[in-house]
This record gives C-alpha cells, sequence and structure tokens, in this order.
C-alpha cells in the first residue's frame, strides 16, 4: 500500500498527482505546478525531473502532453479504496493568488474582494479577526456612551414623567382653586340673596300687618263714628274733642302715609363683574401647556458644533446608505425627509413614532401631532444624508469597501428572524443561524479551527448596545469610523454583532409590523418557547461562554436556579434565560463595560447600582409593572414566578431603581399570587391604588403638601401609596400593557427589551421634540451634546457657553413664568429640579399658593447671582450634575453652581448627603431613606461578587527608568474619560498615560517650577472634560492640562492659608469640576473651583473625628463622599463635600479592615471603597458603608506583590489599577 | 513571505518521521526554509567517526532549484572548498525537482565516501589527492578527528 501510495505520488510536488502528465520518457508530473514549474521557456522545453530527458513542449503548451490516463484510473481506484474525499480543488484551475502572485488554487476572499490562496486568504482572516477584536475593543471602551446615554434616556424619562407630574399637579391646583373660588363666591352669592329674601320679606310682613291693624282700627272708628257719633249717644266734650283728634289724626295719616311702593321694584340683581361669556371663555382657556422648544436642532451652527464628533459617523452611515440605496437595496420611496434612523434598513412606516408614543400616552397625541411632524431624531442624519451626499462619499477606505462587500456579497450572518437593534439595526450574533452554528460546533470541539471572522466578535456582544449610535464617537476619528464600520456592517447584515438588540426589537417589530411582519412571528415562535430549545440553550451555551473565567463562578452559581426554573416551566422560564442573555449585552453597555460580558451578578449590580443614585422617577413605577407582567403572562405557577420576576426585574434593562426595589418584589410577588396571571387584574390595583392616594393627598394633605407628594410619588410610589401621578401617566403606563399584549410577551425573550426600548424611544422623542416642550428635558440635551463635545475634545466650554446663550431667544415662556428666576430654572434647572422649580414658579406667580417661600427666595437669588461665569459653568457641569444625580440634587446642584459655590448654600435646603437628599424634607423621608439603603444592599450583591475575585494580576505596566512606560515611583493614578490610566511618575516629573490595555500613549511634563514642569508631583486626576489635575507636590502647586497634555493654568504657592498649600497630594475632582486637594502638611483638605478659585477647606492636624493627619489620597463617590485615606491615623474618613465627617474606619493594624498608612483610596462608581494599604502591602476593599470585603495582596516583587503603595484607581470595567511604588510599576488587578 | 509550499512542508515532516540513518536535518525555528543537518562520516572513508555541521537553505522557488548547501565544519575534501562550498552536480546543474532534501544530503555522504579530484573545488586538496592519496587521507583523518570529532 505503501508503494501504491508513493506511485500516485507526484515527485515533485510529494503530493497526489493531479491531473497527471505524461512524457515522452514515460515519467508523469502533475500538470500544474509541477510541470509548468520544469518549463524552460527560452528554449521550449521540459526536462524530466526523473531522467533529465528533454522533451519539446507541445504547441500548446504543457497542456498539450498527453495525461496519464492509467495513472488518473489509478487515482481514482485509490480515492474509492481509501474512501478519499474527492479532491476539492479537482476541478479548479490553478490561478496566480493576487496578494502573493503564487500560483494556487484561489478562492475569492471576502475581505479584499480578489481571488487569493488559501494562505493569503487565511491570514486576511486573521486581519478581521484582529480588527474584529480591536474594534470590539474600541467598542468596550465605547459602549460606555451609551451607557451614558443610557442614563440620560433613563433620567429624561424621569424628568419627562416628573415634569408632566407637576405640570399635572399644577392644572389640578389651579383647577381645585378655582373650583373653590367658584364655588366659595356662588355659595356666598346664594346666602346673600337668601339673608336679603329673608329680611325684605320680614319687613314687608311687619308692614303688612301693621296695615292690616290699622286698617280694621281706622275701620272700626269709622264705623263707630257713623253708629254713634250722632245725638242718640251722650259725649261730653272733652270726649267729642279726642274723637276728633283722632279722627283728624286719621286723616292726617290717611293722607301723608304712603308707601312708596305700588309693585315690589326694590330689585337685587346679579352683576358679573366680568362678561361672563368672556368669563367662561377664560376659564375654559385657563391655561395651556407651553412646550418649550429648543432650538437646537434648527441652530444649525451649534448642531455643527455639538455633533462634530458623531457627524462623521452620521456621514458613514448615510453615505454607506446611500451606496444601499444605489445598489437598489432599499425602497425608493424614501421621502426627501425621510433619512432612516440610523442603521435602519427601511424607513420605518412614519406612523411608527406616533403611533408608539400616542399609544403609550394618548394625551400626548393631540399636540404631539402639531409640534413633531418633521423634528424627530431623525432630522439630524436627515442633514448628514442630505448634506454630505456630495463631500464624502468616496472616503470610505479600502477596508469599508471591503466590509461592505462582504456583506453585500454573502450576508452570511444575517438572518431575516433575528431582531435587530431599533437604533442601530445591528442585531445579535448570536441570533444568527450561521453564528450559533459556529459556535455550536466549537463546542461541540469539533471543528475548532474553522470559525470564520464572524464568531470572533461575540465575546464583544455585550457591548455595542448601540441604542443611539452616533454617539459612539468618543474617540479619535478613526476609531468612530471603525465603529460606524462595524456597525454598518452588522447592520448591513454581513455580522451579526448584536445581543442585545434582539428584544427592543421585538418591540419595535411589533411596531413596524409593516417592514418587519416576517421576522416577527418567527421570533416570536420560537421565544414562545414552541421549544426552539436549541436556539434557547444555543444562547445560554452562548452566554455562559462568553462570561470570562474570572466571572464564571458568579454565572454558573446563579445559573442553576435558573435553569432550574426552566427546567420546570421550559417555555416560561426561556424567557428569563434569553432575558438575561439579551440584559447581559445592554446592560453590558450600561455597566460600563467590564471587560468581558457580564455576569447576572453583574447586571443585577449594575441596575441597582443605576438605580439607586438616580432615584429613577417613573420608571420605576412601569418597571415594577411591567415586571410583574411578564410573569404573570408567562403564566408560570407562582414559585418559579417569583424566581423568575425577581430575576427578571433585577436585570432589566430599564432603570429598576434599587431603592423600590424591594418593595417592588413584595408587591409584585403578592400581587401576582392574589390577582394570578391576568395582566388587567394586575394593572389594576396600581392603578386604583393611585387614584386613591391621589385623592387622599388632595383631600388630606392640602395642595402643596399634594404637589409634593406629586413630585416625588414616583420615587416612593410603591412604598408609600401615594402615587398620584398625573392622570395621564397612569393612563399612560395603564395604557402599555394593554397596547399589544399578545406581541409583547409572546415575543418573551424581548419583553425587557420593550421597555429597554422604551425608554429610548421616549428619550429620542422628548430629546428631540417634547424636549423642547420641558425645559428640563432640554438641558439635558444640552448635557448630551456637551458630553460631545467634551468628548470631541473641542473646546467645549466655547461651545458649551455659546450654546447656552445661543438659546436665550427660544427660552420657554411658560404660563406662569413671571420671575427670571422661574426662567433660568427653566434653563438651567435639570430634571426634577427643573419641575421643581416650575413649581415655585407657578406658586410665585399664583401668589395665593401656599409655597415653600425659600425655594422662591433661592431662584430668585440665582438669578440675581447668575454670573456668566457660573453660567458657564452651569451649563457645562449642571449637566453632569444631573447625570449623576438627576433629583432634587440636580436643581440645587445647579442653583449652587448658579451661586458660584458649591454645594454650601444650597445643603442648607436639603441634607447633604445625596443619597437621601430627595427624602430629605419630603413627609415620608423614612422610607425613601430606607429604600436608598435597600437599594445599596442590592447593589451590593454583584461587585461584590466581581471584587471578591480579584486578586489575580492582569497585567502590569512599567519597570524603573525614565523611558516611556518606565516609572521611577510612580504615586497618584487616574482614570481618565476613556479608560485612560494617568500616572504621575512621580521622580520622573512627568505624567504619563496609558491606554486601558497599558499601551503607552503619550506622556508630558518635564523637571522645573515653569508652568508645565513638576517637581516630584504626586497626585493626578482628571476632570470630566478630561483636563488633567495636578498636585505638583514640592512646587506646592496645583497645574490643570488639557486633554491634549499642554498647560492651561496653576494655582497655589507655599503656606498655609486659603489656597496655599504644604506638599499637596492626592487629588480628584468630582462630577462638578471641584478639586478636592489634600494638602498634605497642612493636614488638610482644600476645594477649589475648576479655575482654581478657593472654595473651602476641611480637617485639621489631630486624630480625633474630622482631623486629620498626614491625608494623602482622596476620593469622591457618585453619592458626593469624600473619601480621604487619613495616613498617619490609619484610617479612611468619610466626609460630605461640606467638610462633615460622615464616618471613618479603619485604624491602625494588619487585620482586616485595619491599615497601616493607607495612601490611595478609590471609590467605584457603586460605592465600593478600595483603599491602598500601603503599610500592610495590600489593597482592601471595603462596602460602600464601610465594611470589609476583601483584601489582597502582600510585600515582594512578583505578581500581586507590592512595595509600598500609592495612588489607586477603579477603572470603569472594575479593574483596580494601583502604583506600586518601590517596584515602580503600575499593576492592575 | 508567502506561506510555505505544501513540499517544504511534507519534505520536513519525513525528515523527522522518518530520519535517514546517519542524517539529520532539522529546520530552524525561525525560518522553516533553514536546515540545521548534520551528517556523519560514512564508514569506511577518512571521514569515518566524524559528525559534519552542514547548512541548507531551500531558496524560494525550490524544488524548480536546488537547494543551497554548505559545510559549516572543516573538512578535507576536494570537493569542498574552505569555506565549506560543495562541488556537486546535481546542486547545480543536474538538479531536478525530483531530488528532496534527504537525497541531496544521501548524495552529500556519497561525495564524502567517494571523492571526485577530477571535478576538484578545493584544488590544493585535490591535487594531494591525486598526488598522494595516503597522505591526503590521513589529513581528511586528522581534520576529522580534529574538526568534527571534538564536540
Amino acid at each position: 500500500m505503501e508503494q501504491f501510495e508513493s506511485l500516485l505520488t507526484c515527485c515533485v510536488c510529494l503530493d497526489r498527482y493531479r491531473n497527471p502528465k505524461l512524457l515522452p520518457c514515460q515519467h508523469s508530473f502533475c500538470m500544474e505546478p509541477c510541470m509548468d514549474g520544469l518549463v524552460d521557456y527560452v528554449r521550449r522545453q521540459v526536462k524530466c525531473p526523473e531522467c533529465r530527458a528533454e522533451h519539446r513542449i507541445p504547441y500548446q503548451g504543457v497542456q498539450g502532453f498527453p495525461t496519464n490516463v492509467t495513472l488518473q484510473r489509478f487515482l481514482e481506484l485509490h480515492a474509492q479504496i481509501a474512501g478519499e474525499l474527492p479532491d476539492p480543488t479537482a476541478g479548479q484551475v490553478m490561478e496566480r493568488c493576487n496578494v502573493c502572485s503564487e500560483k494556487a488554487y484561489c478562492a475569492l476572499c471576502a475581505h479584499c474582494d480578489k481571488k487569493v490562496c488559501e494562505d493569503c486568504k487565511a491570514a486576511h482572516m486573521e486581519v478581521l479577526r484582529r480588527e474584529i477584536s480591536r474594534i470590539n475593543n474600541q467598542i468596550r471602551r465605547g459602549v460606555n456612551r451609551l451607557q451614558d446615554i443610557l442614563s440620560i434616556v433613563e433620567r429624561n424619562t424621569t424628568n419627562l414623567q416628573t415634569n408632566c407630574a407637576a405640570v399635572a399637579g399644577e392644572v389640578d391646583e389651579i383647577h381645585k382653586r378655582l373650583a373653590k373660588a367658584l364655588k366659595d363666591r356662588t355659595d356666598f352669592l346664594r346666602n346673600e340673596v337668601d339673608r336679603y329674601l329673608a329680611t325684605e320679606l320680614r319687613n314687608l310682613t311687619n308692614l303688612k300687618d301693621n296695615l292690616e291693624l290699622e286698617l280694621s282700627n281706622i275701620q272700626s272708628n269709622c264705623d263707630l263714628a257713623d253708629k254713634y257719633m250722632n245725638d242718640d249717644v251722650e259725649w261730653e266734650d272733652t270726649e267729642l274733642v279726642d274723637t276728633k283728634e283722632i279722627f283728624l289724626k286719621t286723616v292726617e295719616f290717611l293722607r301723608n302715609f304712603d308707601y312708596e311702593a305700588g309693585d315690589y321694584n326694590r330689585r337685587m340683581r346679579f352683576i358679573m363683574t366680568h362678561d361672563p361669556n368672556q368669563l367662561v371663555l377664560h376659564v375654559a382657556s385657563y391655561g395651556e401647556l407651553n412646550i418649550s422648544h429648543p432650538n437646537v436642532y434648527s441652530g444649525g451652527l451649534q448642531q455643527s458644533q455639538g455633533l462634530t464628533r458623531s457627524k462623521s459617523d452620521h456621514r458613514l452611515a448615510s453615505q454607506f446608505r446611500q451606496q444601499e440605496e444605489a445598489k437598489g437595496y432599499t425602497e425608493n420611496d424614501e421621502p426627501i425627509l425621510g433619512g432612516r434612523k440610523f442603521g435602519e434598513r427601511r424607513p420605518p412606516p412614519q406612523e411608527k413614532h406616533t403611533r408608539d408614543y400616542s399609544a403609550a400616552a394618548d394625551d400626548y397625541s393631540g399636540y404631539e401631532s402639531e409640534h413633531r411632524p418633521s423634528r424627530r431624531f431623525r432630522s439630524r442624519f436627515v442633514r448628514s444624508h442630505q448634506q454630505d451626499n456630495d463631500s464624502d462619499t468616496e472616503q470610505n477606505t479600502r477596508a469599508v469597501k471591503a466590509e461592505q462587500q462582504q456583506k453585500e456579497k454573502e450576508k452570511v450572518a444575517d438572518t431575516e428572524d433575528a431582531t435587530r437593534g431599533p437604533l442601530s439595526g445591528i442585531f445579535r450574533l448570536s441570533d444568527c443561524p450561521r453564528v450559533m452554528q459556529r459556535i455550536l460546533d466549537v463546542d461541540s470541539g469539533k471543528k475548532k479551527e474553522k470559525k470564520e471572522p464572524a464568531p470572533p466578535p461575540k465575546p464583544v456582544q455585550p457591548a455595542p448596545q448601540t441604542r443611539r449610535p452616533p454617539p459612539s464617537a468618543q474617540r479619535q476619528q478613526s476609531e468612530d469610523d471603525e465603529i460606524s464600520r462595524l456597525k454598518r456592517q452588522n447592520k448591513g447584515a454581513a455580522s451579526s454583532q448584536e445581543p442585545d438588540r434582539t428584544p427592543q426589537r421585538a418591540t419595535d417589530e411589533e411596531r413596524n409590523s409593516i417592514t418587519r411582519k416576517p421576522p416577527t412571528p418567527a421570533r416570536e415562535a420560537s421565544s414562545d418557547g414552541e421549544s426552539d430549545e436549541s436556539v434557547g440553550s444555543l444562547q445560554r451555551t452562548q452566554q455562559r461562554k462568553n462570561t470570562t473565567p474570572v466571572q464564571k463562578p458568579t454565572a454558573t452559581a446563579r445559573r442553576p436556579s435558573a435553569s432550574e426554573t426552566s427546567s420546570a416551566h421550559r417555555p416560561a422560564a426561556r424567557a428569563p434565560s434569553t432575558e438575561s442573555s439579551a440584559s447581559t449585552e445592554s446592560s453590558g453597555s450600561a455597566v460600563k463595560h467590564t471587560g468581558a460580558i457580564l455576569t447576572i451578578a453583574e447586571l443585577k449590580a449594575k441596575y441597582s447600582k443605576d438605580g439607586l443614585p438616580p432615584k429613577s422617577g417613573t420608571t420605576l413605577f412601569s418597571a415594577g409593572n411591567e415586571r410583574t407582567a411578564p410573569v404573570t403572562t408567562n403564566g408560570t405557577a407562582g414559585g418559579a414566578q417569583r424566581v423568575q420576576s425577581r430575576f427578571v426585574g433585577s436585570q432589566r434593562p430599564t432603570p429598576v431603581s434599587a431603592p423600590a426595589e424591594p418593595a417592588h418584589d413584595d408587591s409584585d410577588t403578592s400581587s401576582e399570587e392574589e390577582t394570578d396571571s391576568s395582566e388587567e387584574s394586575d394593572e389594576e390595583p396600581a392603578s386604583q391604588r393611585k387614584p386613591e392616594s391621589q385623592a387622599m393627598a388632595r383631600s388630606d394633605i392640602g395642595p402643596l403638601l399634594a404637589r409634593s407628594t406629586n413630585a416625588r410619588n414616583d420615587t416612593h410610589e410603591s412604598k408609600t401609596k401615594e402615587s398620584p401621578a398625573s392622570t395621564r401617566y397612569r393612563s399612560r403606563q395603564a395604557s402599555q400593557p394593554e397596547e399589544e399584549p399578545p406581541s409583547r410577551y409572546g415575543a418573551s425573550s424581548s419583553y425587557s427589551s420593550r421597555y429597554g426600548s422604551k425608554p429610548k424611544e421616549e428619550e429620542l422623542t422628548s430629546s428631540i421634540d417634547d424636549d423642547s416642550k420641558y425645559p428640563t428635558a432640554r438641558s439635558r440635551y444640552l448635557a448630551l451634546k456637551e458630553r460631545r463635545n467634551r468628548l470631541a475634545r473641542s473646546k467645549s466650554s466655547h461651545t458649551g457657553f455659546g450654546v447656552g446663550d445661543d438659546d436665550d431667544p427660544d427660552e420657554p415662556v411658560s404660563p406662569t413664568t413671571a420671575s427670571p428666576s422661574a426662567y433660568l430654572a427653566a434653563r438651567y434647572g435639570s430634571g426634577t429640579g427643573g419641575s421643581e422649580l416650575s413649581r415655585s414658579r407657578s406658586s410665585h406667580a399664583l401668589k395665593s399658593r401656599e409655597s415653600s417661600p425659600e425655594r422662591t427666595v433661592t431662584g430668585e437669588k440665582d438669578g440675581a447671582a447668575l454670573s456668566s461665569w457660573a453660567r458657564y459653568l452651569k451649563s457645562k457641569y449642571g449637566s453632569r450634575g444631573k447625570d449623576r444625580d438627576p433629583g432634587g440634587t440636580s436643581s440645587s446642584t445647579s442653583r449652587r453652581l448658579s451661586l458660584g459655590l458649591p454645594l454650601r448654600s444650597a445643603n442648607e435646603l436639603a441634607s447633604s448627603d445625596d443619597d437621601s437628599k430627595n427624602a430629605a424634607g419630603s413627609p415620608i423621608s423614612p422610607t425613601a431613606a430606607t429604600a436608598a439603603v435597600a437599594g445599596f444592599a442590592a447593589a451590593g450583591s454583584s461587585p461584590r461578587s466581581q471584587y471578591l475575585q480579584k486578586r489575580r494580576l492582569q497585567f502590569s505596566v512599567g519597570s524603573r527608568g525614565s523611558e516611556p512606560g518606565c516609572f521611577t515611583w510612580p504615586r497618584g493614578i487616574a482614570v481618565g474619560p476613556d479608560n485612560t490610566m494617568v500616572v504621575a511618575d512621580s521622580s520622573n516629573h512627568r505624567v504619563q498615560v496609558f491606554d486601558s490595555n497599558g499601551i503607552f500613549m503619550k506622556e508630558f511634563g518635564q523637571y522645573g517650577s515653569g508652568e508645565g514642569e513638576f517637581d516630584c508631583l504626586a497626585g493626578v486626576a482628571v476632570n470630566r472634560i478630561g483636563q488633567y489635575i495636578i498636585a505638583d507636590r514640592y512646587n506646592h502647586r496645583i497645574q490643570v492640562f488639557d486633554p491634549q497634555g499642554r498647560f492651561l493654568r496653576a494655582f497655589g504657592t507655599q503656606g498655609t492659608g486659603d489656597g496655599k498649600f504644604n506638599y499637596p497630594w492626592g487629588i480628584t475632582t468630582d462630577a462638578l469640576g471641584f478639586i478636592y486637594v489634600c494638602d498634605k502638611e497642612n493636614h488638610r483638605v482644600q476645594v477649589f473651583q475648576s479655575d482654581g478659585t478657593f472654595v473651602g477647606k476641611f480637617g485639621s492636624f489631630g486624630s480625633k473625628l474630622g482631623q486629620l493627619e498626614h491625608p494623602h489620597y482622596i476620593a469622591v463617590s457618585s453619592t458626593n463622599r469624600v473619601l480621604v485615606s487619613d495616613s498617619n491615623n490609619h484610617r479612611v474618613q468619610v466626609f460630605d463635600v461640606n467638610g462633615r465627617v460622615l464616618s471613618s474606619f479603619g485604624e491602625e493594624g494588619s487585620e482586616d479592615g485595619q491599615f497601616k498608612f493607607p495612601r490611595g483610596v478609590a471609590v467605584d462608581d457603586q460605592g465600593y471603597i478600595v483603599v491602598a494599604d500601603s503599610g500592610n502591602n495590600r489593597i482592601q476593599i471595603f462596602h460602600p458603608d464601610g465594611t470589609f470585603l476583601r483584601a489582597f495582596g502582600s510585600w515582594g516583587s512578583g505578581d500581586g506583590e507590592f512595595k509600598g503603595l500609592e495612588g489607586i484607581a477603579v477603572m470603569s470595567g472594575g479593574n483596580i489599577i494601583v502604583c506600586d511604588r518601590e517596584n515602580h510599576r503600575v499593576q492592575v488587578f | 513571505m508567502a506561506a510555505l509550499p505544501r513540499r517544504i512542508i511534507k519534505e520536513t515532516q519525513r525528515l523527522m518521521q522518518e530520519p535517514v540513518p546517519g542524517i539529520s536535518a532539522v529546520p530552524s525555528e525561525t525560518n522553516a526554509r533553514y536546515f540545521h543537518v548534520i551528517v556523519t562520516g560514512p564508514e569506511d572513508s577518512p571521514f569515518e567517526g566524524g559528525l559534519f555541521k552542514l547548512e541548507l537553505f531551500l531558496p524560494e522557488d525550490y524544488p524548480m532549484s536546488a537547494p543551497k548547501v554548505r559545510f559549516i565544519t572543516k573538512i578535507y575534501h576536494p570537493n569542498i572548498d574552505r569555506l565549506g562550498r560543495i562541488c556537486l552536480d546535481i546542486l547545480k546543474d543536474k538538479w531536478s525537482p525530483a531530488l528532496q532534501i534527504r537525497t541531496v544530503l544521501l548524495s552529500i555522504q556519497a561525495l564524502l565516501s567517494a571523492p571526485n579530484p577530477d571535478d576538484p573545488l578545493a584544488n590544493d586538496v585535490a591535487e594531494l589527492w591525486k598526488v598522494n592519496e595516503i597522505e591526503a587521507i590521513r589529513n581528511a583523518k586528522e581534520w576529522t578527528r580534529r574538526y568534527a570529532m571534538d564536540n
């Protein structure tokens, strides 16, 4: 057999003969490439490799040599015997590879659209893979944009609702007042009439009686006189005289008595002070809703500034679209204005938006239709669509083209029934059958190698929660392009990026049922659990796969419960599981990207976290409703339900606000159990409950209270049952479930998306149209825009200011607006703040209202004190403050800002602790507080697990040296906006910036005391607009650099006075841009405005609470807690922003929770505190309340070992980065 | 650099799996076309007992052109010069694509047992070989002992 084999082997290529050609010397060789290669073209002969015989080449070339038929038969025979597959290249002809120009069997490469050989193709695929992973990384990094936007959307939702609730409250209030006034007046008038009637009547009766008496007297007198005043009777003279007198008197009386009334004409008349018609008219139109229309979208200049960043995306997108269109890919009936939504394949029916919105809130439909029509959010895209036609059509790079082609060509990953993200058109890779197949293959370990480029992006999936594609413009242009390209690719079809989309898609589908009808049913069917188990399990496995090893434990730990459920109730349980994957992804974005897919735990954490600081308003409410709903519809039995509901609920993309969560759970489950699975019945209690409480609020508490409850109801609703939210909202929420019960849970896997997407929709509408109605939403938009600016690294300050100025003309003139404060509030107030202020403004206008006086006063003060700087700051940071805590806080922050002060004055109004700020002063604050605490607890679960797993070094950066990427005693460290690592390379007197993978990006600074020079800098911080703030230790000053590392300003000198430093060390900045400096040798913390203006200080030398000894590092949590590593007191103290001590933890020692000269301190966005316990050479992690969570690390220079810790920071993915000083490196955990 | 042709891969595999007795050829870790070769001196030749290092490089158009082979170990041989270059027809004009690495190395081994002083490369050696074969062989043995055995 061996020999047989060798007989069939061409001695040149050592391969099986392919098309053997027989030379005259009887030796055979493959025609290509062997014989081909033997040709001596000069002499037109071929030399036999075996016998060296030379043969003339036939006229037709080597092809002309006869084929060795015998050999070929043998080959066939052999193939038969051995059962080999026929040579795949049998029928093919060799060609020159277009890349390496080797002769080979070429195939079309989707990457470059050339015929290339296998090797080149493999290389190209590798390139694609790498590109994908690179883009994936970018997406990962960019995803927090989406998260931000998501949170903005959520906040906008809340604000919208709050605003509307407030307005509705006002309307109700006015109505009540009008009614009362009307009634009072009516009653009064009626009383008057009655009283008058009675008096007059009495008088008349009296008169009548008297007259009658007189009459009878006179009558009798007359009679008597007639009868007896004659001679028959003897009268004495006196008697006669008297009688005569009497009669004379009577005559007199009769003559004189004159009752001057024939008829009774003393009439009472009802006179209107105003023309009744007029009055009715007035009342009938006693108010209207004024929706402020920020001109943001129409102002071309503004826009171009605000959107510079993302425009490229749009351009690319539109360009892509155009190309698509050119290919006749889409319908041509696209209206002029109908640039499609980004990434959408076909223009959705226009009515879609109207429908969804009006369905959701009937009340709006009225004016919605007036205000809305063209001003949809797409207008932006339309713009780019139209404008950019000319300019950059040919800007597509090779890669873009390639990718496109790939997409066009194969659309391998395209699936009809994958649900697509409503915004980007990206669908989940995991929905794509091909991808599924691949994954399946991989799972079964069969074809590991043969993956196509598509699968690699899989890990990305959590990330691309492309809810608002444009904003992804976060990084450099090229990256944007990358992203957009990817997006496009996805959208286009070829790939399958898009996990989270699915859910939303379902909703979307329902709306767009016309365009997307086909997919929907399929999807629905499958997800309906019509035993599409393969899909389900696939997704599940995939998800599992996706989880990084670190997180795996959690995932598996949690999973069982889900799968238990699922085993019990296959169909029903499927929903949660898919859900989880769905929300995994979506949250992936939301959770500011952990490097890998999130475990459910993370998700949960994420959401609870999300919910925590922003007492997310009505969303919560709806979330609650929704949460119940799915369960009930699923018709699962109680036990499973419970699990499910909580499971589902906790990871819904909509912000389940943590505070209320427990309550929700309870109420949900209980109501479930009672009502047993009908949606309506579920819905009812809620709405019933509300009117009641509303009534109660109205009647019992009095108008003011009612109002305030109104405002807060969103937050506390579930707990307090005082949920007056305006009827509008009720009806809206009520209508949601009704609107589509059948399909909604039919696509059960995607129900969450529905609410994922809903807010989004709302946001879109609100940010564009409705925005304009609500001053707050509008400022939100400003914020958004601003952020874009910031990210664009443009001089956003100008824009910010400019925007603010430009907006002046289209100030919202609210019906009740009278005072400038209201005006300003409307402009700059945000979130609840805005509505609160608007409330106060209205109360101000309607003087009779009992409104909180201070509020109005403050507002006015604001207006007065609002310097341009403050305005600038506000427009710049105010929005950001909003971002953080969209509650009353933001209003107060903005107020504060307007005063140019941090939190001081405003804080008197509300508690300084933002966590409970909302609650403070509210009648129901205790509940709120507990809710907040509960939220904390809930939030605790996941980062906790994440942190519990932390100990393994991910990587470390640097070694001793002064080259880029090396350190000499690195001290401070901070995380920049793009998750960059900013390291204060202290003894190299420079700042180094690394990307999140530890790749050196840039450095700036050198030794010296001039501008931009350092002397052993220590602390470093990056504010939200990317400016670097450096504690220049031995120069006793703070320096600020722009995001490019150019010197902006410096402030401070050595000394002990305000604004002077003695070896400033740690530094940080809060969301409002205030700078906190650990003034180490002055044993205090100083606070500055971002321009360096001294604002305040706290701490003095000592070891008592609130005192500091060598404070080293400082951090500010998202809840405005200021954490200071009080190094020589071996503790961490927690202050509020005013410098009041809230708590302190740790004492000297090396047990858990004890410190030895703690240095770096950092806090993540969920409040977990990470402390670089320098003396113990370990990192300790604490719960937000300061209780110990875990510690890791020891002395040494190996991985995960430290020698003298310095600054520490937490990246947005949860990675802990720490400066390992004596090892001259940065370690990442 | 373009990917390795299948033929080279096959040859390399075969060399590894079925090594030729007395010959070892190992591809370089950094360049699959470069082989470290060790050839044992054939029995009954003045080179017996020696281990001769060679380097072998497969040019770009291999197998259409011959591999480049060179002795690294110094050897006293009329057809191998001081630089280790080999005068062997199959490495030159008589190359055939049907030849392989192993056959080339076998040929080289054979060349060691049968020096051909009539087609010399190292003229002085060839001269001595022709004039005084005994001394030449002694020299060869001496060189072998000195250069090819001491490791």
